[in-house]
């Protein structure tokens, strides 16, 4: 009889466990690979449950870079930046990872997001082949899967994030060194800001025309989810700049580790991640103290994307790696500080998207 | 209990009696707009109960999106209006967001007037109309915008379409004509008729002369009676009056009938209006010219071609832990023979081969760079230069690296070059010392490497058009034919003297599409049988898109283009393997060495006249299906290209890497295929 209450009490003390155990969930694209992983975390172990092929070329490489997943957690999308010549957005179930819709869009279509409340899925068109020259943020209706319109904005757009409230979308123009801000209602630019002194720099030889060109090289934007203040890369500064939204202006340059690339904010608003790409790192910013919580090196060369958890306890970074070696995602616990677990996927990790919290 | 279904249901009633179904009204539901016209919409939200909802801001979209080929309906958002620039129903879509953040959506099609007819003139070729013939109309049609659209005999499969939209009738004066339900138009009796054709209101007329056929005699010749299936017969019809005079101009009609000698074939060629004949199959062909109720005939045996021979495999350079993409056969600077394969989807390898005997191939040399395709390989004329592209390098600036193979057991990289080619480089063409290469699928670069070590850019070629895409470029004689998919190819002399160019001003002067627009190879083949010169467009398509499970399917087909005439390039022929699309090729002797992807290497006939389907015409010589239980997928043809060297097909395949046939001077072994054939 004894033996029967204690399996009793293991039956209980399993069910508690069960139910507290928590799986997080997220894609990740790889370039270099025409793949898309769905990466599963424990809490402990991150493991991948499934290779998605993308493309339709199996011997062209397509390039799948943008990944993002909409708010409802429904479709993933991806865009594929190689094309004839225009890229692709392509959207896909989470419930079942098959094809449900594509639209073509510009040159190297890149980084991407959902707005809540139009619906519609803001891409920049990265665009980072030939001369410089402006390129655009295509604007998709994500339910017909219809390009409505390219607004265009600066040289090399990248880092396309959506405000909390859905209205505005921000991007960045790697060698313009502008930030856009556009009205995701008007679909109208509705403020830019210059992120250096161009007037100070000399182009006479660089056969530019009125192109400007930019040293602080910014790759990504991202506004705080509840302060009226966004986070700029500076991958070609070391630096990532503080801007109020209210004054539009750039209130902190916090200097990093060599190439800041992409930036994230945790749900909660505590900590800045920002991968650091040219020397594998990332790096943790406590956002209320404002200091450098901490650096990780990381677990393969190029630093790339980040991804937070929507409890705010996990950030997942991809590493994109070099030639023939597996891109990896590692994760870090942002309470404890500590890298958690990796795994290895494919080539050139890049575009990483966190899909849902599942108990 | 009763307590909690009773408040169940009081909270359903709740829900029900507080939600009101909502809908988009909008002054676009089937709106109807002239050509041209500027419309200011106006929408709004309106619930169930009638009254106006939250609607804080709209916005309005073309369902066929942005792109060049989709600006039927555009935005000016500033202004709130959209404007019609082509005819036809179009959908728009109007997106209400209200104050809470919600949208809501609705489809309205819009109506778009093809612009009135003006003007229509008719039309036609032919000299004389005798009784018997067909009247081959010709429409000439102006709009009000004065756009002008020709509608001639030979393409109605388009003409339908339009004359459905605008509703088209044909009317004659008298009974000297007869027309059919198809609007075509039968000469029936001698004497003055005139037709009248209603378009959409406007009208337009053609008199004509319905004549006494003049001929009571026709002969036929033919520059062959027995000819083997695929070769082209030249026919010629010859009228005589009643006083046996030759007449001249005569409207000819060819047809043909026949019957395979396998009686369960079906006999099938084409004849033109000039009267070249092709038979596809064995059989007895009767070929006949009218010129109205008088024919002639004339009967042709086609037998087999019999071309058909062995082809083996020689020799294979496995490579079974990636894929192989192109390849590049040459001599070097030692006179032995070498090889040099890219990989596909890696560690940004390229291998160099011994291929001295082509059925022992061995591997002796290889580079490695930042990158994770090598898509092209290819080798300078004189042996010492190999340069490879980049696709999937980790700093984005792909580019080519040019490589000293003088001693290809010991290659040597020179230099770097990304300039213009960050967007990765997919095909590259090496020709004297300068070399094209491709700029992220949109234009191609010319640099010179007369110093190896310091290329420099010193031109470039592109469309200069809106979604301009290239996908490879091949150079003879001072010629470069780029393939740009759905603009076809172009012909730019980068040297010849043709069109006064050189490789720092290429000068394009010749151009051929087709509808499919998958053009994705060129060859230039000047036919050593004919004279004649030809461009082989090749598509590549693949029709389900990537398989990740298994073998993936493919389609497209090779089209011969006669360019003979520069200014007026003619699609003649077409190599389709059924089930099987087409890859690279090589042209050697009157003989296509093509890859079929999944239908292996294939080796045709393509010596004479070139007309119609070849593979019908069993003009194929032998194929070779290059799968190994070896390969990177086991058992998996997928061959990427074929060239010819020193008597060896050499092939790359995507999952077995290199390989060598031969083509064997023998008829292929059918006994176990005809074993039960007396």
């Amino acid at each position: 009889m004894k033996w029967i209450n204690t399996l009793k009490l293991l039956f209980l003390f399993s069910i508690f466990n069960i139910s507290n155990a928590q799986n997080y969930y997220l894609y990740v694209a790889s370039e270099s690979d025409d793949t898309v992983s769905l990466l599963k975390f424990s809490g402990k172990n991150i493991e991948e449950k499934e290779r998605i092929s993308v493309g339709s070329f199996p011997t062209e490489i397509e390039g799948p870079h943008g990944i993002t997943v909409d708010p409802n957690g429904k479709y993933w999308y991806v865009t594929l930046a190689h094309g004839n010549p225009f890229g692709k957005l392509i959207k896909y179930s989470t419930e079942t990872n098959k094809v449900v819709g594509e639209t073509t869009l510009g040159l190297f279509p890149a980084s991407m997001q959902i707005s809540k409340v139009t619906g519609f899925l803001y891409c920049v068109n990265f665009n980072l082949h030939g001369n410089m020259k402006p390129s655009s943020v295509s604007v998709v209706d994500a339910e017909t899967m219809t390009e409505i319109t390219q607004i265009t904005t600066g040289s090399m757009p990248h880092g396309s994030r959506i405000s909390s409230d859905g209205l505005k979308q921000y991007s960045v123009a790697m060698m313009s060194g502008e930030l856009f801000e556009i009205d995701a209602l008007s679909l109208k630019i509705s403020r830019k800001l210059d992120l250096e002194d161009h007037s100070k720099m000399n182009h006479d030889k660089m056969n530019m025309g009125k192109m400007k060109h930019s040293t602080v090289k910014p790759t990504w934007v991202i506004p705080h989810p509840t302060q009226k203040i966004l986070y700029v890369a500076g991958n070609g500064s070391d630096e990532i700049i503080e801007v109020n939204l209210d004054s539009w202006k750039i209130t902190k340059r916090i200097k990093t580790e060599k190439g800041p690339y992409n930036v994230e904010i945790s749900p909660d608003g505590k900590y800045m991640v920002a991968t650091m790409k040219s020397v594998a790192k990332t790096s943790v910013w406590d956002l209320k103290s404002g200091t450098l919580v901490k650096t990780f090196d990381n677990s393969t060369s190029v630093s790339h994307g980040v991804a937070i958890s929507s409890d705010s306890k996990y950030a997942f970074i991809s590493v994109e790696g070099i030639g023939g070696e597996p891109g990896i995602v590692d994760v870090i616990d942002l309470k404890n500080q500590v890298l958690v677990d990796k795994v290895e996927i494919g080539k050139q990790a890049g575009g990483i998207a966190f899909w849902k919290k599942e108990i | 209990m009763k307590f909690l279904k009773l408040l169940s249901l009081s909270l359903f009633f709740f829900k029900i009696g507080f939600s009101q179904d909502k809908m988009i009204v909008s002054d676009l539901d089937n709106l109807t707009l002239n050509l041209g016209e500027i419309f200011k919409p106006v929408s709004k939200v309106i619930l169930s109960d009638g009254s106006t909802g939250d609607c804080m801001n709209i916005i309005y979209y073309n369902k066929k999106g942005v792109f060049s080929s989709a600006k039927s309906i555009t935005f000016d958002r500033s202004e709130g209006t959209l404007k019609a620039n082509e005819p036809g129903t179009h959908e728009i879509v109007a997106v209400c967001i209200d104050s809470q953040g919600k949208r809501l959506s609705k489809t309205f099609n819009v109506n778009v007037n093809y612009p009135k007819i003006k003007e229509i003139k008719l039309s036609i070729n032919d000299e004389n109309i005798y009784i018997g013939n067909y009247v081959k109309l010709i429409y000439e049609i102006t709009d009000e915008l004065d756009n002008k659209r020709m509608v001639d005999y030979w393409n109605y499969e388009n003409a339908s379409k339009y004359f459905s939209k605008v509703g088209v009738t044909l009317s004659s004066s008298n009974k000297k004509v007869k027309i059919d339900e198809s609007n075509n138009i039968l000469a029936a009796e001698e004497g003055k008729t005139s037709i009248v054709v209603f378009f959409d209101g406007v009208s337009a007329k053609i008199d004509l002369e319905i004549k006494m056929n003049p001929v009571v005699k026709l002969d036929l010749t033919s520059d062959a009676f027995n000819a083997r299936s695929g070769d082209v017969i030249n026919f010629s019809a010859t009228a005589y009056d009643r006083k046996n005079n030759e007449l001249e101009n005569i409207p000819f009609e060819f047809s043909f009938t026949g019957k395979s000698f396998d009686k369960s074939n079906s006999a099938s060629g084409l004849i033109l209006e000039d009267g070249r004949f092709v038979g596809d199959v064995p059989g007895k062909y009767i070929i006949s010219a009218k010129i109205g109720n008088i024919t002639t005939s004339k009967v042709v045996n086609i037998f087999p071609r019999n071309v058909k021979r062995e082809i083996s495999n020689v020799g294979r350079g496995i490579v079974n832990d990636r894929h192989t993409s192109d390849f590049w056969i040459f001599e070097g600077v030692d006179g032995g023979d070498y090889g040099v394969t890219g990989t596909w989807g890696s560690d940004g390898t390229a291998f160099f081969w011994d291929v001295s005997n082509p059925s022992n191939l061995k591997k002796i040399d290889s580079v490695q760079v930042d990158a994770r395709t090598v898509n092209d390989v290819k080798v300078s004329q004189d042996g010492k230069i190999c340069i490879i592209s980049r696709e999937g390098a980790s700093n984005r600036k792909n580019g080519m690296i040019i490589i000293d193979i003088s001693n290809p057991r010991d290659v040597k990289i020179i230099s770097e070059y990304t300039k213009n080619l960050t967007g990765g480089v997919h095909n590259i063409f090496i020709d004297n010392n300068h070399v094209y290469a491709l700029s992220n699928g949109e234009r191609y670069y010319i640099i010179n490497i007369d110093d190896p070590s310091n290329p420099y850019e010193v031109g470039m070629f592109e469309l200069n058009k809106e979604g301009q895409s290239i996908h490879d470029v091949w150079i003879e004689d001072g010629i470069a034919y780029s393939s740009n998919w759905r603009d076809g190819v172009y012909l730019v002399d980068v040297g010849n003297g043709i069109a006064g160019g050189s490789p720092s001003n290429p000068v394009s002067f010749g151009n051929y599409s087709y509808d499919s627009g998958a053009n994705h190879a060129t060859f230039p083949f000047k036919s050593k049988s004919t004279g004649k010169f030809y461009t082989i467009l090749g598509d590549e398509i693949f029709p389900n898109g990537v398989n990740p499970n298994g073998t993936n399917e493919t389609a497209g087909f090779l089209h011969f283009v006669d360019f003979s005439d520069l200014n007026n390039p003619i699609e003649v022929a077409r190599y389709e393997l059924p089930g099987h699309g087409s890859h690279n090729y090589w042209i050697k002797d009157d003989i296509l060495y093509v890859a079929m992807y999944t239908g292996g290497l294939r080796v045709v006939d393509i010596s004479g006249d070139l007309l119609g389907d070849l593979y019908k015409q069993d003009r194929e010589i032998g194929y070779l299906l290059t799968g190994s239980p070896n390969g990177y997928i086991p058992n998996d043809t997928m061959v990427w290209g074929a060239q010819l060297y020193k008597g060896h097909v050499f092939y790359s395949d995507f999952n077995t890497g290199l390989g060598a046939a031969k083509v064997s001077s023998n008829k292929p072994d059918n006994s176990k295929t005809n074993q039960y054939i007396n």
